[in-house]
Formats: C-alpha cells, structure tokens, sequence
C-alpha cells in the first residue's frame, strides 16, 4: 500500500532541563491515500503540537516526517509555506474564513497563492463549491453562512491546490450534530474518492464511526491504537478486532457490522467493490 | 492580494472612511497651506505679470515691490528708454498707504500712472474705466465687494477724496489690494522729482537679459530686470517669509497623516491577525502579507490623497468668496511635495504591521 504520509518516532518538547516538557513523545504513524485517520485524546495529550508539526508549522525535536519525497524535519524553513500550499489541505476548528471575502474568494485566494491565474482560481473555487452544494452562495461573505456552509467553504479551501493529505482540526466542534455528520460524510467521502489522506484531531466521540484507523493519544504517545474498516455492504465503520464478522475475498479481509452484511457480500461479492460493480 | 487589501480596508466603511479621512485632512493641511501662499503668490505678482512690460527699472539694490521702496529719476528713465531696444518707459510712482471707504481702512498699494503713456495701469478692469483723471480712483472688485463701493462712491486716500472710475479685478491679495490714481494726482499728494519704477516696453525679438544689462552697465543707479525675474524676486519674498511656518505646518501634517496611517494600519493588522496566521498556516508567504499592508497603506494614502487635492480645489472655489484676496493655487512642487511626504508616511506607518506579520506564528491557528 502507497503512504503518503510517514511520521517516524517524532517528539517535541518544549523547554530544558527541570521545566522540560514533552508533548509529543516518539509517535510514528502512517496514512494512506483513501484512509481517514482520526486521533483522539483527552485535552494536554499533544493532539495540536503533533497536528502543527504534520502540518509543517512546527518541527519536531528528533524524528521524521515525510510528505512524499519532502522530508519536512530536513526541509529549510522558506520552503515549508510552499508544502503546506500544495500538498497540505486545512480544515480547522473555527472554520477560519477571511471575514472579508466571499466564499468563491476564500477559495480562490489559496489557488491565487498557488500560481494560479484569477480566472483559473475563480473557476476552479466555483467548481468546488458547486459540488459542496454551495453554487448559491458563492458571493456570501462568511457572516452570512450557517456553520456547516462555513465549514463547506473550509473544506473547499482546503481542496483547491489538490493536495495530498488533508489535516482538520475538531472540524465538528462548532457545528451541530446533523452538520458534524454531514461534514463528517464529505471528509470521508473525499478521502475515498479522490484517494487523499485525511487525518481527523477530534474529541467528538460521534464521529469515529466514519474513520479507517482511529488513534488515541495521551501523554503525548499513542495508546490503544484501533484499527478500523468500512462494512463494504453498509458502508459503517468497524472495529476489526471486534467485527462481528470478517471474510478473505482475492487476499484481502473484509470486515462486517454484522453477519447479515457479510451474507449478502458473499452472495456477490463483486458488486461491493468499488471500480467492479455493474 | 490587491482585492484582499482592498476589502479588508473597505470591510468597515466607517473605519475606512475615518482612515481615509484623517490621511485626507493630514495631507490637506500640508496642501492648503501650500496652496494658500502659491495663491499669494500669484496675487502677490499679478501686477508685475499683468502689466505687459518687458522690464523693470528700479532703485539699484531694489528687486520687487512687496515692502520695498524704490526712486528712479526722471533721467533715470530717459537713459533707459534710449536704449536703442527699447520702445517706451513708463513711470509709475508706488507707495503703501490705506484706502478709507467710510469708517474702513483697508491696506493698499497705491500706484500714480500716466494714462498717456503705454504701460504702468491697471490691463483689465471689470467696471468703469482704466483711465484715470485728476480725483479717480481705481479700485479693486474685491475692495468695493467688501467696502460695499459702487462706480461713482467716495473714498479717501493719503487724505484726499478721490471717486471710484472702475474697477480692477485679481489686484487684491492677502495683505491688500492694489489702487490706481493719475501720476499727476500723486505727485501733488507725494510732491518730489523722482519716480518709483519705470516700465520698459522692449522691441519685439529683442534679448531682454542683454537689454536689462546694458541699461544696468550704463547706469549704475538704477537696476533693470527683466518682467519675469523681477516677478521671480516678488515671490521670492513671500517664499522666504513663509518658509519657516510652511515647514511647521508639513511637519504638523506629516505627523497627523503618519499618526492616522499607521494607528489604522496597525489596529487593522491586529484586528486581522487571526486571518493573516491562517493565510500562513495554508502556505502564504510573508511577502504576499506585507503586500497587503503595503496595499492597504497605498490605498489609504492615494484616496486620502486624492480627497486632500478635491478639497483645496473646493476650498479654492469657496474661500475667495468668503474672504476677498484669498486664493488657494495648486503648483506641482507643493503637490509632490505631499505627495512624497505621503509616500514616507507609508512606508513608515507599514513597517510595525509588517514586524507584526512577520513574528505571526502560523501554528497559532490551532489554538483557538
């Protein structure tokens, strides 16, 4: 399986000698292209310093962190901004739109940023926010979109360059249940289809069934690691070790919510994967 | 980038008009004042530049005729007119004195001409004639507007009663205007052999630098300057007079326009800090913020700037109607001259939100 991004025994501390703190204490992790990754952990565990150091905003103290071919703890500082550009999609808490534009220019910008032409921007933001279901609201500015519009708009800036790995920041803590889910959707969605990484930091416990793999972070490491995987009949995320039911089909396990989803795959299973369906 | 600037400025509008205005009213200050004496200026040597002659002989030592007094004789003037380049020369007597119209004095030059000679009288007037005989006056449009006078009124000068003939106009300036009476009439008033000036008419073709010197070469008694350097000696004057309050007054306005930039550019680069950490975070790089500083700052100062030139070209429509003899003229030094003070106003009100923006730590997004 392709990685697309590789985090090697990264740690961060802050501080020396009696007031040395570690935040983030020799954490590996891998995503891969189409897989969601969500770490969890309690409020102190490090989730934003090892979110800033994957997204390029802060180095790590020793370890490794590979975007590609880029090796972003080896990278001089004036490239960073030109990796998070291309390769680095950003979702965040707050949404964090610029007040003073409209959602197409919110879009836009970062393709501006990226070389693009204004016209090539502007039809590219366009594109994106019609398929996000905001072709009515290009030219609102922030303040007049609800909270999942504001987060759509968000998720379009974070897709314009068409980066590599997306990185969202508690994308759901400002939005209410129904539009945490729908948001939720669209990130996974995404992933699947446009074969990105995304990796999720949440506290929201409502989410984790949409996630591939789901890591708990506490004291700076992780812990308990879960693995998920995707009912292929349902579409629910699963945990594997506890999946009610499992199958081999062509070298590869497929995990199921339940024995009756795993009945009607075995009746076809080709008609569960994707690209083979009639 | 540009439009981000330009929205982020124009997000508030009663910010952006408060920002736009203060630079409008620093710059205006620097401008009007600026205006105002080149006005002054203009007012000051608008006799001189009306008057058609080519040169002016004076008293030796003697280069203008703001605050100066100058006596040429009678032979004096003959020398000069027989320079073979020279056509005629006029003489004018000249003294400070006031215009009494009823309980009103209002300062005045006052100039005696010789209506049969070719020069030395007032070119243009508005009313009346621009001939004068034994008693008439000319006065200026601005003069009897304020005095309430009309063709045909009364006024005293040098303690004798003269009548309003006609009526000048552009002859009044900051300080007073400029009245006309018969040579003959001052001399009695002011009884003596000399004359102040005398106004050369010059051949057509003739080098008037050359004819100057050598009426100067021939008789040192006497300075001959050509219309346009003796107009240049007048200006001087009010140049040299204002100098020291016209810089008071640009430093004042350099300062304000300075103050108001940068406190708008600084309080909106705070208010915006959230926003421009995470144009970082997504990869923009401090160049393309402090373009939008410098934007900002730009666009501030061009539209303040603008503002200020629409408003003296207004003050200059409306303060020669409230207060006669005042005008405002803009000249292109005083205009570049703000124009680049706004320049350094800019690049020094940029430069704290620009040490802002590049010490912004972009990971701060994440710890909202």
């Amino acid at each position: 399986m392709d990685v697309l991004m590789q985090v090697e025994h990264v740690t961060r501390h802050f501080g020396s000698g009696r007031t040395e703190v570690v935040a983030v204490d020799d954490v590996s992790l891998s995503a891969a292209p189409g897989e969601v990754v969500l770490i969890m952990g309690p409020s102190g565990s490090g989730k934003t310093t090892l979110l800033s150091m994957l997204g390029g905003l802060l180095q790590p103290s020793s370890g490794r962190i590979r975007i590609g071919d880029d090796d972003l703890t080896q990278l001089d500082e004036s490239r960073l901004p030109d990796v998070r550009l291309r390769h680095i999609g950003f979702v965040f808490q707050d949404f964090n739109l610029l007040s003073a534009l409209s959602s197409l220019d919110n879009v836009a910008l970062v393709g501006r940023l990226n070389g693009l032409s204004r016209k090539e921007a502007r039809q590219r933001a366009g594109e994106l926010l019609e398929q996000l279901g905001l072709g009515h609201r290009l030219t609102f500015l922030p303040e007049k979109l609800s909270g999942g519009e504001k987060q759509r708009v968000a998720i379009a800036r974070a897709l314009v360059n068409k980066p590599d790995i997306i990185l969202a920041d508690e994308p759901t803590a400002n939005l209410d249940s129904h539009h945490g889910h729908e948001t939720m959707r669209l990130l996974r969605r995404i992933a699947k289809e446009e074969q990105r990484s995304v990796i999720i930091v949440s506290h929201d416990q409502r989410i984790k069934d949409i996630a591939d793999r789901i890591l708990w972070l506490e004291d700076g490491a992780f812990k308990n690691a879960v693995e998920m995987a995707t009912d292929p009949v349902c579409g629910m995320s699963v945990d594997k070790d506890s999946a009610p039911a499992q199958v081999k089909w062509q070298g590869q396990t497929f995990y199921f919510c339940a024995r009756g989803c795993r009945d009607e795959f075995l009746a076809a299973p080709a008609t569960f994967m994707p690209g083979q369906a009639n | 980038m540009f439009y981000l600037a330009w929205r982020n400025l124009s997000q508030s509008r009663t910010q952006f008009l408060l920002g736009v205005g203060g630079v409008a009213l620093a710059l205006l200050l620097m401008l009007a004042l600026d205006a105002l004496l080149a006005g002054s200026e203009e007012d000051l040597v608008a006799y001189i530049e009306q008057s058609n002659a080519d040169i002016f002989v004076a008293q030796e030592g003697v280069k203008n005729m703001h605050m100066a007094a100058s006596a040429i004789t009678l032979r004096d003037m003959r020398l000069a007119e027989h320079n073979p380049e020279v056509v005629s020369a006029s003489p004018i007597l000249y003294t400070t004195s006031v215009v009494k119209a009823g309980d009103s004095d209002v300062l005045s030059y006052i100039i005696g001409f010789d209506p049969d000679e070719p020069l030395g009288g007032p070119e243009e007037v508005v009313a009346g004639t621009a001939v004068v005989h034994s008693d008439e006056v000319i006065i200026d449009d601005a003069v009897a507007r304020s005095q309430n006078l009309v063709l045909g009124d009364e006024v005293e000068i040098m303690g004798h009663t003269f009548t309003v003939v006609g009526l000048t106009r552009g002859l009044t300036n900051i300080v007073n205007s400029i009245s006309f009476i018969s040579l003959r009439d001052f001399q009695k008033l002011r009884p003596g052999d000399a004359v102040s000036y005398a106004l050369l008419d010059v051949a057509p073709g003739a080098n008037l630098a050359q004819v100057a010197a050598a009426i100067n070469g021939r008789n040192p008694d006497v300075l001959a300057l050509p219309t346009a350097a003796f107009s240049r000696e007048e200006r001087q004057i009010i140049k040299d007079m204002s100098v020291e309050i016209l810089n008071i007054m640009n430093l004042s306005g350099f300062l304000i326009g300075l103050a108001v930039t940068a406190l708008t550019l600084y309080t909106g680069t705070l208010r915006k800090r959230q926003e421009y950490g995470v144009l970082k975070a997504i990869g923009a790089r401090n160049r393309h913020l402090y373009s939008v500083v410098a934007v900002q700052a730009a666009l501030s100062l061009v539209l303040g700037f603008v503002a200020a030139i629409g408003l003296v070209w207004l003050l200059g429509q409306v303060v020669p109607l409230l207060v006669p003899g005042m005008g405002l003229a803009l000249t292109q030094t005083g205009v570049t001259r703000v124009l680049v003070s706004a320049l350094l106003i800019g690049v020094a009100a940029a430069l704290t939100p620009a040490w802002q923006l590049a010490r912004l730590d972009p990971a701060q997004v994440f710890r909202s």
